[in-house]
């Protein structure tokens, strides 16, 4: 499922330690709440990218989960209800 | 770390602009199949999940992002059609390289886990870690973004 290509430029900016616990930070901040007690910290920082696949598995199960459903409700409303009339209203 | 916050962008648009580029996508799919066709329904699923990650992935800047680039570069091959990208300065090379060489290499515990991310972010494969933190990081508002957007559609159609 990964692209695989390399790397794109050698003369990327560097980013340096400081600025990837700010970003690790920010991720810790985005992520639900998952127990922030430690501030920077190596073994918090796997940690968080561990919840971010988590969190990310998540994220893709309910869109699965929202696109079912919504097909059912597209296919199934009923010409005339109010329904149809906002659908139509919307997509048309 | 006012220097980091000026490197690192993750401005995710409003809530509207992802709802709108979904209705479109949704309004295209209608069009290309009149109401009653006979897709199995587990086509229409398949192409309405697909219309919610395209439509996310323009909504939330098209092909300045890498991960959506990655993903619409991802749709667009589905359909045997080609993603038209604007000129950019560096070069993006297409090769698969056997050594994947990455520079700034975290403590193994941290690349271990950077390694099951790069699998969920499109076009992870090929980012450094310290550039997937930050597509994740965008990812992720974008990804919730659109389960919000969705959760409200079905609200809205559900009978009450």
């Amino acid at each position: 499922m990964s692209n695989r290509r390399s790397r794109q430029s050698s003369s990327a900016p560097r980013i340096s330690d400081d600025q990837m616990i700010d970003l690790v930070t920010k991720l810790r901040q985005i992520l639900p709440e998952i127990g922030q007690r430690r501030r920077s910290d190596k073994v918090s920082a796997s940690k968080v990218l561990q919840e971010t696949c988590n969190y990310i598995r998540n994220l893709n199960r309910e869109v699965n989960n929202l696109s079912e459903r919504l097909s059912q409700l597209l296919e199934s409303v009923d010409e005339d209800s109010p329904e149809a009339a906002v659908i139509r209203s919307l997509l048309m | 770390m006012a220097s980091a916050d000026k490197l690192i962008n993750t401005y995710v648009p409003e809530k509207d602009v992802f709802a709108l580029h979904f209705l479109q996508s949704l309004s295209n799919l209608r069009t290309q199949n009149p109401l009653n066709s006979p897709d199995k329904s587990i086509d229409r699923v398949r192409k309405i999940k697909k219309a919610a990650y395209v439509s996310m992935a323009r909504a939330a800047g098209g092909t300045s992002r890498l991960w959506s680039r990655a993903l619409l570069r991802r749709a667009a091959k589905d359909d045997n059609k080609s993603v038209r990208f604007s000129r950019r300065k560096r070069k993006v090379t297409w090769k698969i390289s056997s050594k994947r060489k990455r520079s700034n290499q975290r403590a193994p515990v941290v690349e271990e886990a950077a390694e099951r991310l790069r699998n969920l972010v499109p076009g992870g494969g090929g980012m450094e870690t310290s550039k997937l933190m930050e597509e994740t990081a965008h990812y992720i508002k974008c990804l919730s973004m659109q389960v919000k957007v969705m959760q409200c559609l079905v609200d809205g159609l559900s009978p009450k």
